[in-house]
């Protein structure tokens, strides 16, 4: 045992000090963030942006139905953002702009060049008959709106003016307040949700989506450091010096916890960088334990089938490079159930989904698709682990007499008779 | 010595092993021993199974049958710890540091790491190469690593070393470092096989040899006794004297250091002696000569 550590702990250190992973875990992501930070500090998109949202707004009323005094009446903007000025005004805190009334056009537009108004809007003569309103904005970069910003404080001032002194009580609260929508969903077992429910149902899947993500994203990038070192090592021909040494089942073992440890570590870095801020708002909305439970043993079963995969393919090739794309076929194979996303989140007991569970290639990453759909049933949950274990066993087993047979065979790849005929031998 | 080991026990013993890959026979019906605490030869042409047998010896390979025994017993995984390996091909991590390459691998054979840092420091000091322990692998010349593969193999203080062409690459100065090297750890009571085609070395190192030529053995046994079985009837001579009128000389040829005299079969040097006493020639030296391994190399070959 004290090999297999001395093994893992080489690999590791070796992996996660190489500049090549250095700069994808920690190089890739500083890099495209500053990038991202220059161009916002640069650009002064943003400040532009928070700043245009406050100026007020003109309404230039040609057709005389604004009623300027009722401005002041108007809510405080709405509770969920309706465009990107009220969003940026909500982010920022800046306060609401004024609606005043201008004369003259050109003036109006002369004011947004200079920055003394986020926009104008032109109601033009005929506007009872047509309703057509022109609406002039100034560009603000990346943050430039596709609609002019705060036309529906307009809407609801031009509203409220039409009704005013026409309309009274519940009537007139009707005409410029429709209703407030509470939003139910029918499931198709027939149980009706909450609108809050059915919101909670989409953090929870968020959630666990999340972690499916960065654990499928760690089976393949430890199992690819597995494939590369094996392939190495077998090019560079120290292969048979470790083997003098240790036995190959005590060199694999030593490979996967080593190698799977520096692809965690990957991961929790992008985890922590990336999607610690967004998991922290969804942590709100309760991920559930054993949800978090089933993740991590299906990462740690579906790492050490696709590990043991990758070392007996690793060893086949005389280079990393034919042995990645020997070992091309497992990795198709496994994203399978990616592929099948949709059916699956929206099915999860579907016969697809279940089949794809028991089948030992793409049971980790269907199975982790499924635990952030909700409720799996338990027998499910239980044959694909023992699938899972006894498919471990045999794989990795294989791989160890692959390794036996092929680490010192150089030159032409043996044929698909001749590894059955290795893996049948004792 | 390693305990409950003796010397009356072969450190290696083969009976009756025999490999084939796929057609090829690579090793067939072999048998020798390995005595401990000596330097043994293992000799053969290229492609003659020598890299197959060291590898039986290692379990690298199984053999298909026959027996093969390390210390007296079978071989099991912790036997490894008992072998140090040096490879015909050599084989390290080029783009790592030459400490931390060496100290890895003794570790696996089982040393703690403060000792493994401790042994792999004392080689690279014998070695005079306490210099290159920072720099990586791949930034030393071909010689310079095969000595750091050497430290590789001996320090973690194995009973049995086996070395397989460790002059590969080294020029004149390196390789003597190397024999002494060598030459410490046998008189230390290491059990050392080395497979080479320096038939001077060998001579030199080895007091028993094994031939093996496609597959088979050639020649085993004491080195003295092998030439003694196969040199040719010969004696060198510097004298005045004229060999034509000699009874007991089949051929005299001059080769430098005097005459090569070939003796007529059933005769023996001290009838030619004899015969130049009598003769009244001067007599500078009188030598019988001893065939070359590599003349018995290359003659046992080409008959096979």
């Amino acid at each position: 045992m004290n090999k297999v550590w001395v093994i893992a702990k080489h690999e590791f250190l070796a992996t996660v000090t190489r500049k090549a992973y250095i700069f994808t875990v920690v190089g890739m992501p500083l890099l495209f963030g500053g990038i991202f930070s220059i161009s916002l500090i640069t650009g002064d998109s943003v400040e532009k942006s928070i700043k245009s949202a406050s100026e007020p707004i003109a309404v230039i009323d040609r057709a005389g139905v604004v009623d300027f005094a009722l401005a002041a009446t108007l809510s405080e903007g709405h509770n969920v953002p309706q465009d990107a000025a009220e969003a940026i005004r909500q982010v920022s805190g800046a306060k609401l702009p004024k609606i005043v009334a201008y004369p003259d056009l050109d003036q109006a537009i002369q004011d947004i060049r200079q920055g003394k108004l986020s926009a104008v809007y032109l109601i033009e003569a005929g506007y009872m008959t047509t309703g057509r309103i022109v609406a002039y904005s100034p560009e603000r970069g990346m943050f430039s709106d596709l609609a002019p910003p705060d036309r529906n404080r307009l809407y609801d001032l031009i509203r409220a003016s039409l009704v005013n002194g026409r309309l009274e009580g519940e009537t007139r609260d009707r005409v410029l307040t429709p209703g407030t929508l509470k939003q139910m969903k029918v499931s198709k077992r027939g149980e009706v949700q909450g609108n809050s429910e059915s919101f909670q149902k989409v953090a929870r899947f968020l959630g666990p989506f999340s972690m499916f993500l960065l654990l499928t994203m760690s089976i393949f990038f430890s199992s690819g450091y597995l494939l590369q070192g094996i392939a190495e090592e077998k090019q560079n021909r120290v292969i048979e010096l470790i083997w003098s040494s240790v036995e190959p089942v005590q060199l694999l073992a030593g490979k996967i916890i080593g190698l799977g440890a520096a692809g965690l570590l990957q991961v929790a870095f992008y985890a922590g960088f990336l999607f610690l801020p967004a998991m922290t708002i969804f942590a709100l909305f309760q991920v559930s334990l054993f949800g978090l439970i089933l993740s991590v043993v299906y990462f740690a079963l579906g790492y050490l089938l696709f590990a043991g995969l990758m070392a007996g393919t690793g060893v086949l090739g005389n280079s990393p490079q034919e042995s990645g794309q020997l070992s091309a076929f497992w990795t198709l194979l496994s994203i399978v159930p990616m592929f099948m996303l949709a059916p699956i989140s929206e099915n999860p007991d579907s016969w697809l989904a279940r089949g794809l569970s028991w089948f030992p290639l793409t049971a980790p990453v269907t199975m982790l698709l499924r635990v952030t759909s909700g409720q799996i049933p338990w027998v499910d949950v239980g044959i694909s682990i023992i699938v899972l274990v006894i498919s471990i066993y045999f794989v990795v087993r294989g791989a160890a007499k692959m390794f036996r047979a092929a680490a010192l065979m150089y030159g032409k790849r043996p044929g698909l008779g001749e590894i059955w005929r290795w893996l049948r031998e004792a | 010595m390693l305990a409950g080991a003796s010397f009356s026990q072969p450190a290696i013993a083969l009976r009756g092993v025999r490999k084939a890959f796929r057609s090829v026979v690579a090793v067939q019906d072999v048998s020798f021993e390995v005595r401990c605490g000596e330097i043994f030869g293992l000799l053969g042409p290229n492609g003659a199974g020598k890299t197959t047998l060291l590898r039986l010896i290692l379990d690298i390979f199984r053999p298909d049958s026959g027996s093969l025994l390390v210390m007296g017993h079978h071989f099991s995984p912790a036997d490894k710890a008992l072998i140090g390996y040096l490879p015909e091909e050599r084989g390290l991590y080029t783009k790592q540091k030459v400490q931390s390459v060496l100290e890895y691998l003794v570790q696996l054979k089982g040393v703690p790491q403060p000792q493994a840092r401790a042994n792999t420091l004392r080689w690279l000091e014998r070695l005079e190469m306490l210099d290159v322990k920072d720099r990586k692998v791949q930034e030393l010349s071909k010689g310079n690593q095969q000595k750091i593969q050497f430290i590789a193999t001996v320090a973690a203080e194995p009973e049995i070393l086996i070395l397989d062409e460790p002059f590969s690459g080294l020029d004149p100065v390196n390789s003597r470092v190397m024999i002494q090297a060598i030459q410490e750890l046998a008189a230390a009571g290491r059990t050392i096989v080395l497979s080479t085609h320096q038939m001077s070395l060998v001579e030199s190192l080895c007091r028993r040899v094994f031939m093996i030529h496609q597959g088979r053995q050639v020649l085993y046994g004491d080195l003295e006794e092998i030439r003694k079985q196969h040199s040719d009837n010969s004696v060198i001579v510097q004298s005045n004297a004229d060999y034509s009128h000699c009874p007991w000389v089949a051929q005299a040829v001059s080769n430098g250091r005097g005459m090569q005299i070939s003796l007529r079969e059933g005769s023996v040097p001290r009838d030619l002696l004899k015969w130049l006493v009598e003769a009244g020639a001067d007599v500078e030296s009188f030598e019988k000569t001893k065939t070359p391994l590599e003349d018995i190399f290359i003659k046992m070959v080409e008959s096979k």
